[in-house]
């Protein structure tokens, strides 16, 4: 990864140069914020205001009705669903990336890049596609609607990307390492234990940052293979208000959107840099 | 991102067996496939054999999730003369140009914009991140919320203007067109990112020795910017399109592929055949022609990995 940033000079012409950059940031904000703004709006109204129409943005009078009202048994399982969900894939994936990455690494060879080329194809493969398969292959067993069934899937949708990121890092530590190591006496599963797992610390946060996001926005996996209402997840909780709402539930909706977002929002501004790099490492998301 | 490290293994290094070659020869054994099984038993479960079974079933009749009868390529026959198809395969064409077609420029202009910044850059990329740092589903179900034909804001103002309530949902153009913008609305920061990093390795010194020859910044971007960015273009090219082509999450949530099938991309449409008409054999024949679209972007992707060497 370069690190090269581009340097900047302060001139007077600068101020003036900037207007059309700040035009585009204004028009940015115009288009990202309203439905953003809308929901926060809405859940800080009381229920009746929240159909009032022509509408108001500003809440009045201000009321927690819409968060108060969240704390129901089925919206708090939906929270630890998904936390299971995202926690298992995050043991999960690592477990099983981490030494694939590492040999895949450090013991190259034709075979094991058609080993990873594959994987990489395959992780590529639209998720409908395998949903639909797994759904009708394990609907009648007793596999269907079970925390390891959906662990794993999620696991195998985000491995191809992990073991990618993985490997980037396990390149940059020198190889002399772990050969001084080897002369040492270690066998393999020791230096990657001892020597390895240590220096990829900053990759492994980022690769579980990364599971965690993925995991926790993920819709289709718990609307396919979660098939009770017990077993579904937070992003199946947002759009159960609108599938099965009735009466003024818009307050409730707007409230459990915000609610579920503040993990991730929370992550992505204390640790921007490592969000941003394990994002963006293997291209196609979700 | 370049990976020439001159030390790697010993299959590269030819030299004569020093004590750590002949270590490293040792290691050079079966031991290290050990490390590959779990992964590999992930993927047969997860892909491989649900690939098999997708084949296997839409080359059978099905009934309610049930094989059936060997009935070899009726179920193809059946994808290729339904008289919709045309129309699914327009709408995925629509609806995945047209959200590239906003997402790419736009991404590429933000990432510009960022990257010339001198203030308030961390505020500015958490504000053009924002979109993407929301599930596709709330992505979908905030929008939902804010046009709805009678509470949103959107109404409120159509119908200030005089122009009655905004109901996009239910005429079939302007869902589409709506499910397309939200769609490019949510992806356009992964454009951005990937500019973004490619925008920090092009040498300021270029911009430098174009300023001195004295060209203007519409001249830095078309002979700087753009030609170093070609690669970068293509890939988020190739990236967007395969996150369209395989939407589904933004569909679902808001119009579930209606009304009357204008928003039913080839996905929506191996969602809908699967869990509203229960078809299995005829959602697995869909699902492998999408298998087949994403198999072709797959390769032109794998061709620009080994070009940029990632």
């Amino acid at each position: 990864m370069s690190t090269t940033t581009s340097r900047r000079q302060g001139r007077p012409g600068a101020v003036l140069r900037a207007v059309p950059a700040w035009a585009y940031v204004i028009l940015s904000a115009a288009v990202v914020l309203p439905p953003v703004a809308w929901i926060v709006s809405t859940s800080l109204k009381t229920a009746s205001d929240t159909i009032e129409f022509p509408p108001r943005w500003i809440p009045d009078p201000l009321s927690f009705e819409g968060y108060v009202g969240l704390l129901t048994s089925t919206n708090s399982r939906f929270f630890i669903n998904s936390l299971i969900y995202a926690v298992g894939s995050i043991i999960l994936a690592l477990a099983i990336s981490i030494p694939a990455a590492y040999v895949a690494t450090r013991y190259r060879s034709r075979r094991m890049e058609t080993l990873m080329t594959g994987i990489l194809v395959l992780s590529m493969v639209p998720a409908i596609v395998v949903f639909i398969a797994l759904y009708s292959m394990f609907v009648r067993t007793a596999l269907i609607n079970t925390y390891p069934l959906l662990i794993v899937v999620y696991t195998a949708i985000i491995c191809g990307q992990t073991i990618l990121f993985l490997r980037n890092f396990i390149e940059n530590i020198p190889v002399e390492i772990e050969e001084a190591a080897a002369i040492d006496g270690c066998s393999r599963i020791q230096i990657l234990w001892r020597i390895i797992l240590p220096l990829i610390r900053p990759g492994i946060a980022a690769v579980a940052i990364f599971i965690f996001v993925f995991v926790w926005n993920d819709f289709l996996v718990g609307t396919v293979l979660a098939t009770t209402e017990d077993m579904k997840t937070v992003q199946n909780g947002i759009v159960r208000y609108i599938t099965t709402g009735f009466g003024s539930f818009w307050g409730l909706f707007a409230a459990f959107i915000v609610v579920a977002f503040i993990p991730v929002l929370s992550i992505f501004l204390a640790f921007q840099r490592w969000f941003v790099a394990g994002m963006t490492s293997g291209g196609v998301k979700g | 991102m370049s990976t020439n490290n001159p030390t790697r293994t010993s299959y590269e290094t030819a030299t004569p067996s020093t004590g750590i070659q002949a270590f490293r020869r040792a290691r050079k054994d079966r031991m290290v496939w050990v490390y590959v099984v779990p992964v590999t038993a992930v993927f047969l479960f997860v892909f491989v054999g649900p690939l098999i079974y997708t084949a296997w079933t839409a080359l059978h009749e099905t009934s309610y999730y049930q094989i059936g009868k060997f009935s070899g390529l009726n179920s193809f026959a059946e994808l290729f003369s339904d008289s919709e198809l045309p129309a699914r395969i327009w709408t995925t064409l629509v609806f995945s140009l047209g959200a590239l077609v906003i997402a790419l420029p736009a991404g590429l202009l933000s990432a510009i914009v960022l990257n010339n910044l001198h203030r308030f850059k961390r505020s500015v990329r958490s504000l053009f991140l924002l979109p993407w740092l929301f599930s596709q589903a709330t992505a979908g179900t905030i929008w939902l919320w804010f046009l709805n034909p009678n509470y949103g804001p959107a109404s409120a103002i159509t119908q200030a203007l005089g122009f009655g309530p905004t109901d996009v949902f239910s005429s079939p153009n302007s869902a589409l067109v709506a499910v397309t913008l939200m769609t490019a609305w949510w992806s356009y920061p992964q454009a951005m990112l990937l500019f973004l990093g490619a925008l920090q390795t092009v040498p300021v010194e270029l911009y430098e020795s174009l300023k001195v020859d004295g060209g203007g910044i519409r001249h830095a971007f078309l002979n700087v910017t753009l030609p170093h960015l070609r690669n970068t273009i293509v890939s988020v090219v190739i990236v967007l399109l395969m996150l369209y082509v395989q939407m589904v999450t933004i569909i679902l949530v808001t119009t579930r592929g209606g009304p009357i099938g204008s928003t039913e991309t080839l996905s929506m449409r191996v969602y809908n055949q699967m869990f509203d008409r229960f078809d299995l054999s005829g959602a697995s024949a869909t699902a492998i022609l999408l298998f087949a679209v994403n198999i072709v972007l797959t390769l032109v992707a794998i061709r620009f990995r080994r070009k940029e060497s990632l």
